[in-house]
């Protein structure tokens, strides 16, 4: 069973999840990502949209052993066994939450550099869903 | 906290064993819990004396979503009394028991019921990891492919990382809960594990193994409030609430500047010391969120008892063993007693009550003559967190 997503209300979020599309608040100038209805900062509901560049650090992570991540990702856990998951400094300051691709989890270090990549994430309606996934910097 | 609130005590608390009942229904349960809090106070309550109640609860995998409160009051023979759901995740009951403080403390009821009940034992498993797992903010957290020993586990690391924290000192709280449960009647996993077992265990969410993670439990409980003038027409040993605080945070932890506190435990605590004009030394037990291991090391420093960087020795060093100079968790917490989800928050004032009346089950486990007492319960990884501070009886 799946927590319901709905095509439509993950398709508006695309810019941010694909191009990575932040919010640069009108008033107070705070980059928010992922992108939310107000400033946390100020409180201003007006954005400009502001991509980022998709370069950061790992700031933490975890290796989620065999069949726990949330059933979207029964299929990814089948074919790649465990799933990393991690935080991720942007270079322009926002955090976010993104799986950790193309590396060995035995590798991996806080403050490493990473790049963004464009990745499938799970199927839903019968459309795969892409996000954002980031790899080790050095592989760019 | 407002100038004109009423002074309240719990007069009467009640849990039903934790553990795995499937073939309990969610009825059974809560009436079992709610005729123990009933039978509890010594004075005899009626039932239907209550004037409001405030029921705990996730809702138990969406088994019972809607009228959840009604059903469980007609089960426990309380039919017409005014009731609500009241969801907060983990924290459910903990703001149950605050809802039900503020309704006695402002005057609006004279008698108030605070519970909780979570059956989580017998569905079938897609379901379980469905319902887990969007306690989060699950556009971004679930969705990303991490369930909540991951995001819990991210925090370790990190503490890991920012104050030289061990993966020993964070186990070490699941292998202390584990032998406080032992003792404990109504706890779920009473078998004590040594270290060295505890960190062989298989790997859960890295740094997490199996050790650091409480499980799967069945549970209910429920308190009951009055407000202190007629306290004592119910019993001898009324327990006063002398502070009652909650707070709420960004839900996902890539909007949470720091990982290694919980800004919304920072402000419950602080709220609930300042009502009732204590600090964290004068705190003689405490019931805190050990959902993984990592939650009580986090509690620690948000609750005062240490600095951050200490949290880790803290454990280490014995200090908040049942036998050391502050206990944490001598019910077993939520890894050895059980983490019956709803039923968490009213479950721990349960054991808090009970340790400051003295009447704690089975001797060796009662802490000598505790004066003040702290719960602490966490919703999600710290999006929401209400903290209460019990006073026993003079």
């Amino acid at each position: 069973m799946s927590a319901y997503i709905s095509l439509p209300m993950f398709g508006a979020g695309t810019g941010q999840r694909l191009r990575l599309e932040a919010g640069r608040c009108r008033s107070c100038a705070a980059l928010v990502y992922p992108q939310r209805p107000q400033c946390p900062g100020c409180g201003d509901d007006a954005f400009d949209t502001a991509p980022l560049s998709g370069t950061g650090t790992l700031y933490t992570y975890t290796v989620i052993a065999g069949g726990g991540a949330p059933a979207e990702f029964d299929d990814q856990q089948t074919m790649t066994g465990p799933l990393t998951v991690g935080v991720v400094a942007l270079t322009e300051g926002p955090h976010v939450i993104a799986q950790i691709a193309d590396a060995d989890p035995e590798t991996l270090e806080i403050g490493m550099p990473l790049r963004a990549v464009v990745r499938r994430l799970f199927d839903q309606e019968g459309v795969v869903r892409y996000g954002t996934k980031f790899v080790p910097a050095a592989d760019a | 906290m407002g100038f004109c609130m009423r002074r309240v005590a719990v007069i009467g608390v009640g849990q039903t064993s934790y553990g795995l009942s499937p073939e309990r229904t969610l009825k059974s349960l809560f009436a079992e819990a709610a005729r123990a809090a009933f039978a509890d106070v010594p004075g005899g309550l009626d039932p239907g004396a209550v004037d409001e109640a405030y029921i705990g609860s996730l809702s138990t995998g969406g088994s019972q979503l809607g009228n959840f409160a009604p059903l469980m009051l007609e089960s426990a023979g309380m039919t017409g009394v005014s009731g609500r759901h009241v969801e907060s995740a983990c924290a459910s009951s903990g703001f149950a028991f605050r809802d039900a403080y503020l309704a006695v403390a402002s005057g609006a009821a004279r008698i108030a019921a605070a519970g909780g009940i979570e059956k989580m034992s017998d569905l079938p498993r897609e379901r379980t990891r469905s319902w887990l797992g969007v306690s989060g903010d699950v556009e971004w957290e679930r969705l990303a492919g991490t369930n909540f020993p991951g995001i819990y586990a991210m925090m370790a690391r990190r503490h890991m990382h920012e104050h030289g924290t061990t993966k020993a000192q964070i186990t070490a709280v699941g292998v202390k809960n584990r032998a406080n449960a032992v003792a404990n009647p109504t706890a779920q996993v009473r078998k004590a594990i040594t270290l060295d077992q505890a960190l062989a265990m298989p790997m859960l969410a890295d740094p997490f193994c199996l050790a650091d993670a409480c499980g799967i439990t069945d549970g209910a409980s429920m308190v009951l409030l009055c407000d202190w003038e007629t306290a004592r027409a119910f019993t001898d040993t009324p327990v006063e609430v002398v502070g009652s605080g909650a707070g709420t945070d960004f839900v996902a932890i890539h909007d949470r500047p720091s990982l290694t506190r919980l800004p919304a435990a920072r402000k419950a605590a602080c709220q609930a010391y300042a009502q009732a004009g204590l600090g964290p030394a004068d705190i003689d037990l405490a019931e805190v969120h050990d959902c993984f291991t990592i939650g009580e090391i986090l509690a620690y420093a948000d609750l005062g008892f240490c600095d951050e960087a200490e949290a880790g020795r803290l454990v280490a060093d014995g200090v908040t063993a049942r036998d050391g100079p502050r206990p944490v968790n001598v019910s077993g917490g939520l890894i050895g007693k059980g983490h019956p989800i709803g039923a968490t928050g009213t479950g721990q004032i349960y054991e808090l009550v009970h340790q400051l009346r003295g009447t704690a089950r089975e001797p060796s486990r009662q802490i000598a003559a505790p004066r003040y007492g702290l719960a602490h319960n966490v919703g999600g990884s710290g999006g929401s967190v209400a903290v209460h501070i019990l006073k026993a009886a003079d």
